[in-house]
């Protein structure tokens, strides 16, 4: 291994100096390095993320700072959840980028003693034309599914975007979702007390992903293809072992519990350490080894996954070491906590290092870089998507369900178990995903957002509206939005562009949040999403659960279901677009309004979908499922992206009450006629279908 | 009543879920770890659940079909004891010797998960005997069932087809979904009927095959 210390910008090697009091020593480089990257410090992100703190509400039992937030749900249930980036590894390796971004997420929700039951992921990928794309896709749909699958939690939902600016960097977020039952309690991560026994447990350490906290801290280069080896490698298997024996030992045997994650044994042990305010003594020969030859500080760094740190009493170990022999897992004592602040790293007899941990945590540098406050002068103004064109509607309608963009995602939601648990009520064919609570029989969905369409026109707008639609999505079947989890993936933030998108996009979504009551719990950030100095469309990515109180699972289909329904078109249009930008702003307490006025009328509802940025007439042809056809006559663009539209169904009985209380008159009827009839232009489900067979991935 | 016996191996998943099923149909369950060995006569009959047991290595089901428990099945075999395997636990008995035939990996190479409809071909009276056509999920890499010629003219002429694809997800032979031993005790299937058990699941067809042995 070379020297680290050419890594560091000459300010924070001077200031790693000035805490310690002396050159660092290899070790040391080796903390530093991975400590204070971008992805384990958030050094650029943290002083703007502070705002999501702002959002209060008193469902939330843990929040950021520990694996995952946990909120209540009442009724004895607590959910814990939380989206995590793999972006780099990904790009780099996409099987196993994928795999381990599943698995990551996976552990975080059960270091807190959450039992995993969803999973869902939020994918962007280039052009579908760009050479890699294809290879790309099916790596990480394949890994995602190697891992879910495998490891047997259901993947429900998901969000899947194709747009140029990924064409270098795509993006794979995944979402984790754990339950507490009235008797399980919420594990911590800080390290309680001195001597009890720090206890490494789970697979072997190998060489795999030294130095991936860093690499995803970088943009990429043509030297990309080299990074091979900080890409992790999983093994859905090991986890599944490692999941079942640390909820069966968090029971009763263990005080606390941190996943060993990015940058390994040394972000999980400092963590510990520095929330705890104490110390530890760590014997790094006796971490369960792969390759004997490794060296201390590959030990310290190596990201080999399905691992965990636990801490226990002593009196308890002998407990925790038979749970895990159960399970044929390693476990090892690596150590105690000690009362002094200090981190006591030995190998064998030698002690390498004796350092402060609030050193490597709390004292990481916190930037300030520049940026400018988001404004009309410099929102990002790009051509939107749909431009109005004089072709018929035919050709513009088969030109949009032919565009591989646009073909239905069946082709990636097929490859992952979507039921394992027997808990799901909606799969991802749905809009958002759906599983009944194990206790309360209640059912709660998830749902994502961030829509890069109206992202690459304005962060800030794109920013509420990342947190408002998938709010509208929920609000439609009937559920109450409860909290969100976010990704925030953006470019290069030592560019001042870059950053103003990232500071912009957090106003939006912090305004649409505390609006919405819906407060942020957890997630990460994820920059330097940069290729040869291209930058990828700022993309926020939000997961989102709503709870339904009442125990029916009758919520408005996504399809027309019968005929002889009456259609309407239910508008909020706050922000009207004009050629090449937004003009005006979305009100977000205004929308939360609405949006509890969609839940209020959902019960009415027989089908219900929100019109997306393709339109009036692509949103039809997404309708037709069930060979049940519709005639529709209204004055507007069939083409036209605009915020915000909802097509509902209401059937002759329930007509009345509906119209009382939307005051809306119908554009239309669903028709056996298998005939979708759009102002008189006309197109037969067969000939839709048959577009949509024809223009598929695989 | 006697219990039903859910073995576990390691890397099984929906041990819970089948669990779930029984007790939705009033039948007790008890789990039985891989690594036990156990009487089957405490048994009315042995369910081997989905999942992934040694997380697929080797080949699905190669693991477990040679771990201890499945000793215990083989003399539960002897003595006619109805078993039923899911998905995995099809796989699993197949690499025992159990059930004739092999599952290998589907046409297209991938994981498949989506909603079939069924027939039932020939009924054994332990296992949903009544079902005719019904809907269930699938989902797994590894289901396409093959037979050499002769087994399945076997199969064929002492009825052993159980179930049928109408559609074939998965490139199995005959469009075999489930398969029968020749004594009629042992059922293997790769749908799920644990997840079907419940309206808003879909389907509450998976009822049927909770039914028998109480």
């Amino acid at each position: 291994m070379t020297s680290l210390k050419d890594d560091f910008p000459k300010d924070e090697y001077q200031q790693i100096i000035s805490l310690l009091g002396k050159e660092p020593n290899e070790v040391e480089l080796a903390l530093f390095s991975a400590m204070w990257s971008e992805h384990c410090s958030y050094k650029s992100s943290k002083i703007h993320l502070k705002k999501f703190a702002q959002i209060k509400s008193s469902k939330v039992v843990a929040g950021f700072g520990e694996n995952a937030g946990v909120i209540d749900l009442g009724e004895g249930e607590k959910i814990a959840f939380k989206m995590e980036s793999h972006n780099h590894p990904s790009r780099i390796e996409p099987l196993h980028g994928a795999m381990t971004g599943v698995g990551g997420i996976l552990r975080d929700i059960f270091a807190m003693n959450a039992r995993p039951i969803a999973l869902a992921n939020y994918l962007c990928f280039g052009r579908p034309d760009y050479p890699i794309t294809k290879h790309l896709v099916d790596g990480v749909v394949r890994g995602i599914g190697n891992y879910g699958n495998s490891i047997g939690i259901p993947t429900i939902t998901g969000h899947t975007t194709f747009h140029s600016s990924y064409n270098e960097n795509i993006l794979v977020n995944a979402l984790a979702l754990g339950i507490y039952g009235p008797e399980d309690k919420i594990m911590r991560s800080q390290a309680p007390q001195s001597g009890a026994y720090v206890v490494y447990a789970g697979a072997r350490t190998g060489r795999d992903g030294i130095h991936g906290a860093s690499m995803a801290s970088e943009s990429f280069s043509d030297q990309t293809e080299k990074k091979q080896s900080t890409v992790q490698v999983g093994d859905p298997f090991y986890g599944k072992l490692l999941m079942e024996a640390c909820l069966e030992a968090m029971k009763k045997n263990v005080l606390a519990a941190q996943d060993m994650g990015a940058a390994g044994l040394i972000s999980s042990s400092f963590e510990m350490a520095s929330k705890g305010n104490i110390g530890m003594n760590l014997q790094l020969d006796k971490v369960p080894l792969r390759d004997f030859s490794m060296k201390p500080e590959e030990i310290l760094l190596s990201e080999s996954q399905e691992r965990m740190l636990l801490i226990c009493s002593p009196e308890n170990y002998p407990h925790l070491q038979k749970i895990f022999q159960k399970w044929s897992l390693p476990i090892s004592i690596l150590g105690e906590t000690i009362s002094e602040r200090k981190m006591n790293i030995y190998w064998k007899d030698k002690l390498l290092t004796s350092i402060d941990p609030l050193l490597l945590t709390e004292k990481a540098p916190e930037l300030k870089r520049p940026f400018k406050k988001w404004g009309f002068p410099n929102r990002t103004s790009k051509k939107l998507l749909n431009e109005s064109s004089k072709q018929t509607f035919e050709k513009k309608l088969r030109d949009l369900l032919e565009q591989k963009e646009n073909v239905s995602r069946e082709f990636i939601y097929r490859q992952y178990d979507q039921r394992v648990g027997a808990k799901t009520a909606e799969d991802c064919s749905f809009p958002i995903g759906v599983i009944q609570l194990p206790y309360s029989k209640r059912f709660l969905g998830i749902v994502l957002g961030g829509r890069s369409s109206l992202l690459h026109v304005d962060a800030l707008e794109g920013g509420k509206d990342s947190i408002l639609y998938p709010g509208i999505q929920l609000a439609l079947r009937g559920f109450k939005p409860l909290a969100v989890t976010d990704c925030l993936n953006f470019g290069n933030p030592e560019k001042e562009e870059i950053m103003s998108q990232f500071v912009g996009a957090i106003e939006g979504m912090v305004e649409a949040a505390d609006a919405l009551s819906t407060p942020v719990i957890s997630g990460n950030v994820s920059f330097y999403n940069e290729s040869s100095g291209a930058n990828i469309i700022p993309t926020p990515a939000i997961g989102m659960t709503g709870l339904k109180e009442e125990l029916s699972s009758n919520w408005p289909k996504s399809y027309f279901e019968n005929k002889g329904e009456f259609i309407y078109l239910i508008q909020k249009h706050d922000l009207t677009l004009s050629e090449n930008h937004f003009s005006g702003s979305l009100n977000a307490q205004e929308i939360s309004k609405w949006i509890q006025f969609l839940i209020s009328i959902s019960d009415k509802l027989n089908s219900a979908k929100t019109v997306g940025h393709l339109g009036l007439a692509y949103t039809l042809t997404q309708m037709i499922q069930n060979r049940i056809g519709a005639k529709v006559e209204v004055d507007l663009d069939p083409f036209q992206t605009r915020l915000y539209e909802v097509i509902v169904t209401v059937s002759e009985s329930k007509k009345e009450e509906f119209e009382s209380l939307s005051r809306l008159t119908p554009i239309g009827v669903t028709t056996s006629d298998k005939i979708l009839e759009y102002n008189k232009n006309k197109l037969s489900i067969d000939a839709i279908k048959e577009i949509q067979q024809a223009h598929t991935w695989i | 009543m006697k219990p039903v016996g859910i073995i576990i191996f390691p890397g099984t998943q929906c041990d819970q879920d089948t669990a779930k099923a029984c007790r939705l149909a009033k039948i007790p369950t008890q789990f039985i770890w891989y690594k036990d060995s156990f009487d089957y006569k405490n048994f009315s009959a042995l369910i081997l659940p989905g999942g992934f047991s040694y997380g697929d290595y080797l080949r699905a089901g190669a693991l477990a079909a040679r771990s201890p428990a499945l000793k215990n099945v083989i003399q539960a075999n002897q003595k006619g004891w109805p078993i039923l395997g899911i998905c995995n636990g099809f796989q699993i008995l197949c690499e025992a010797g159990l059930l004739p035939g092999a599952l290998v990996q589907n046409t297209n190479l991938r994981f498949i998960d989506q909603w079939v409809k069924l027939k039932c071909k020939n009924s054994s009276p332990f296992f949903a005997e009544k079902i005719k056509n019904f809907k269930l999920p699938i989902a797994h890499s590894e289901g396409r069932y093959i037979a050499r010629t002769e087994t399945l003219k076997e199969l064929q002429d002492n009825n052993q087809i159980w179930l049928s694809y109408e559609e074939n997800p998965n490139g199995s032979i005959e469009n075999i979904a489930g398969i029968l031993n020749k004594n009629k005790n042992i059922a293997g299937l790769m749908p799920h009927p644990e997840r079907a058990i419940e309206k808003w699941m879909g389907s509450t067809d998976g009822c049927y095959f909770f039914k028998h042995w109480s």
